[in-house]
């Protein structure tokens, strides 16, 4: 990375950055181009009308206070939980009630059709809930065998 | 209709060509198509035996010119197909062997499954044998009282009829195993093969098919076949060796019997021979009216929005409702035939047991045979009867079967018509110089592109205009090689496109087409649909060329966004910028744009326009535009009308011309001011 260029928390907490030619950017909000299959990678930074003013290309060439700055700026914005295990698949009136242990702890979501559930790669499905937040299984193969075979029947 | 009126001896061919829910003969004149009469579906099979009539026929008369006319005169108006067994063979047989060929590669599966069903058949016919020796041996000897049985001799029988019984099941296990293994291989290459044969096909073969026929020859169809595999097939074999080895035990252990309990077999075999006509033509037709059916879902579902917006919800449950009726009727036909089948099968081997015990009781009564015996043999008449009706339910199995890979076959028997992989000189990079040769193309007995000059240098940007409906993409699908021209020739770096391989060739395209098609999956992922292997940082130049990374960065999954089936969750403008961005990705020599910034507003525009001054450097590219401002920087613009190219200069000049770009220039600026 060029060093000219940083990021940094301003006194109000907001996150700011530096591009090539000096130029500061006040309360710039992080995004991922990959929020699903590159998390790490490929992070645009946006003026607070939604432009892009830059982009890191892998956060970890950042100096360890420049990651700390851009993971908190992460933090303030959504997440996407990461689903354990799958505890229960209940009918409900429309669509089906998921009980899940998440990264997060235990939930319950609803999802109201099979393109609810969308794989990302070989392993990898994000399972969106009747109110669009997501939820991530980073690899099938990697649950237990119960949380499998509760899965199979949907997927 | 009636043969007498044509000259036989003038027609080269009549073929029958299905397409879905309706179909359609053609007649071929001295290499032309002269005339064609469409049919629908329900008619599919008169006009078949019309076919056969007529090539009949047409044989003769090609062989003996000078035959008296009335000689031609087809037999009546009667159109039931004739049930000869020599069109039987040609029609069951066929597709069958060659379904056998599709099998080869695990051949010791299928020994292995042959082995397994000869040894749990032979074990099934165990326990008869041992019955007849408990009845006489132990049974009657404890009723009469006369003899001392010794308890033993009972429990070594049932041990012996236990082992029996589990040896049976162990067997039937592995050979339902293996056979079902072996038969979902068989279908899983068959759909695969199938699948890749038609990957090779020209788009001029998709221009005729129905996307809902194709999909049900591969969906439902294979599965007829997976399941006759299966299930069917071996069943069948199971039983005809029952009944071989039945029949030879009933003559052992009585031929007076035996014969007796054949009685019913000719009637049998008679009715059989009877009815699998008909359900051949009956599956046949079932077939036909699933692909309709199909057709009609592929046709609305994707067209759901046109349907709601003209408010035809109605209609659409009625087109419906009409190629259901069609299944239904069809299905209505089979089932009638076979469900008076069955049971007559049934009761003619009722018959048979009757004719049995009264035999069979005459013989006891004049000591010819011990009770014992008769209990076995009416135990083994009885299984071999059953035999009988299962094999009655393999008529109707393997007529649709092969009815459903006849189906198969005809995917795999069409010949690419555009010979793929007859060009076979492998090319690398190319300069991009394209020269149409007095270029001509029919979409069938149209003349779409009437004879077209044109060179293109390499590096150059050729603007494409014309009124719609001249032929602009046509000329372009030309260059990309999905059509072979009728007449002329297009060169490519001093070669002729039809001696290249065409995969080398199409990996230096970039096509953006008029209807931007995207594949369900992410942004990502369609974006490097033509190179897989795409770094992110290239998918994200890519986009950002085609001023598509600003609207992505919107979406909530940024690049991982799904775009759903046809891309339908993105506007027309953002699709259109997806598939710049992918056409760009590739790198390649020849960038083709047709209409690709039709559905941006004009700033947008303005901007992909900058973004292609600087990309469309170094390679060759042709855009076609209907705004006009598009092309400015175009090196030369070609004005197309009617096929053919009737003005060439730069914008300038063709002003000055007064011709037709200047008319479509005044008419374009007219609706701008307006
Ligand atoms: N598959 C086809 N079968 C028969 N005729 C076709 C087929 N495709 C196109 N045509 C006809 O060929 C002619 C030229 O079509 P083409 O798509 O090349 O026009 P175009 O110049 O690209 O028009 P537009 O500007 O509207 O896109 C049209 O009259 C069209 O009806
Ligand atoms: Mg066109």
């Amino acid at each position: 990375m060029n060093p000219a260029v940083d990021i940094l928390i301003d006194s109000d907490g907001r996150l700011v950055f530096i591009d090539e030619t000096g130029t500061r950017h006040e309360n710039v909000r992080p995004a991922r181009m990959f929020p699903l299959t590159d998390p790490e990678g490929w992070i645009s930074l946006q003026s607070p009308s939604g432009e892009e003013v830059g982009f890191i290309e892998n956060a970890k060439t950042l100096t360890r206070v420049q990651q700390v700055a851009l993971s908190d700026a992460f933090a303030k914005r959504d997440f996407v939980p990461v689903v354990r295990s799958i505890d229960r698949i209940s009918r409900a009136s429309d669509g089906h009630l998921w009980h899940v242990t998440t990264d997060r702890g235990p939930t319950i979501f609803r999802i109201e059709t099979d393109e609810s559930i969308q794989q990302l790669g070989a392993n990898r499905l994000v399972i969106i809930d009747d109110h669009n937040t997501r939820y991530l299984i980073p690899d099938i193969d990697k649950l237990d065998v119960e949380s499998r075979r509760r899965l199979e029947r949907y997927y | 209709m009636s043969f007498s009126a044509w000259n036989l001896a003038e027609i080269d061919e009549m073929e029958l060509e299905e397409m879905g829910a309706t179909a359609s003969i053609h007649l071929i004149q001295e290499g032309v198509q002269s005339h064609a009469w469409r049919i629908t579906t329900g008619r599919v099979r008169e006009a078949d035996a019309f076919l056969g009539r007529f090539k009949d026929q047409h044989r003769s008369a090609r062989s003996d010119l000078k035959l008296d006319p009335e000689v031609l005169r087809p037999e009546g108006e009667d159109e039931e197909i004739v049930e000869g067994e020599s069109e039987v063979k040609g029609f069951m047989a066929g597709p069958m062997v060659r379904l056998f060929a599709f099998a080869k590669p695990w051949h010791r599966l299928m020994v292995l499954g042959f082995l397994l069903t000869l040894a749990s058949t032979a074990t099934s016919l165990i326990a008869p044998w041992l019955t007849m020796a408990l009845v006489d041996n132990v049974l009657i000897p404890l009723q009469s009282a006369t003899e001392e049985v010794h308890v033993n001799q009972v429990y070594k029988f049932m041990a012996q009829l236990a082992g029996a019984g589990v040896l049976t099941w162990v067997l039937n296990w592995a050979r339902t195993f293996v056979v079902a293994r072996l038969a979902e291989r068989v279908t899983s290459r068959m759909r695969r093969e199938t699948f890749e044969h038609l990957q090779r096909l020209s788009l001029t073969y998709f221009n005729r098919k129905r996307t809902g026929d194709l999909i049900s020859r591969i969906g439902s169809d294979t599965d007829h076949i997976s399941l006759f595999l299966s299930v069917n097939f071996i069943e069948f074999i199971c039983d005809v060796l029952q009944c071989v080895f039945l029949a030879v035990i009933l003559f052992w252990i009585n031929p007076l019997l035996a014969v007796a309990a054949m009685g019913p077999a000719p009637l049998v075999g008679w009715l059989v021979s009877k009815v699998r006509g008909h359900l051949r033509g009956g599956f046949a037709a079932a077939s036909r009216a699933w692909s309709a059916m199909n057709s009609v879902l592929s046709d609305t579902i994707p067209g759901v929005r046109v349907v709601k917006a003209f408010a035809q919800e109605q209609r659409e449950i009625e087109r419906f409702r009409a190629t259901d009726k069609h299944i239904f009727d069809t299905n209505d036909r089979v089932n009638r035939m076979w469900s008076f089948f069955t049971p007559m099968i049934e009761l003619l081997t009722d018959v048979g047991l009757l004719v049995v015990w009264a035999a069979g009781a005459w013989s006891v009564a004049h000591h010819h045979i011990t009770v014992g015996v008769l209990t076995g043999f009416v135990l083994y008449i009885q299984k071999l009867y059953g035999r009988v009706e299962s094999m009655s339910k393999f008529v109707a199995a393997a007529q649709r079967a092969s009815a459903s890979a006849h189906r198969v076959f005809e995917i795999l028997d069409v010949k690419p018509d555009m010979p793929v992989n007859q060009g076979m000189r492998k090319v690398g990079r190319l300069r991009g110089e394209i020269d149409f040769k007095g270029v001509k193309f029919r979409h069938g007995s149209r003349q779409v592109i009437k004879g077209i000059d044109l060179k293109i240098a390499p590096g150059e940007m050729i603007g494409l205009v014309g009124p719609s409906g001249a032929g602009k993409t046509t000329l372009v699908n030309l260059a990309c090689r999905f059509f072979d021209v009728s007449e002329g020739s297009i060169w490519v770096d001093g070669l002729d496109l039809r001696e290249l391989d065409v995969e080398d060739y199409r990996k230096n395209l970039g096509l953006v087409l008029q209807e931007p098609y995207l594949f369900y999956g992410t942004i990502a992922e369609n974006i490097a649909y033509g190179k897989p292997k795409a770094t992110k940082g290239e998918i994200i130049a890519a986009a950002r060329a085609a001023r598509a990374h600003d609207f992505i960065m919107r979406t909530v999954d940024g690049y991982d966004s799904m775009v759903g089936e046809r891309g339908h969750q993105l506007s027309g403008g953002e699709r259109q910028r997806i598939s710049i961005a992918r056409a760009l990705l590739i790198d390649p020599a020849i960038l083709i744009l047709d209409e690709a910034t039709s559905s941006v507003d004009t700033e947008t525009e303005r901007e992909i326009q900058a973004a292609l001054d600087y990309l469309v450097k170094g390679r060759t590219t042709i855009a076609i535009a209907h705004r006009l401002g598009t092309l400015r920087r175009a090196n030369r613009l070609i004005v197309m009308e009617d096929g053919r190219i009737v003005e060439t200069g730069t914008h300038d000049q063709l002003l000055n011309q007064s011709g037709t770009y200047a008319r479509l220039h005044e008419a374009m600026m007219e609706v701008t001011s307006q």
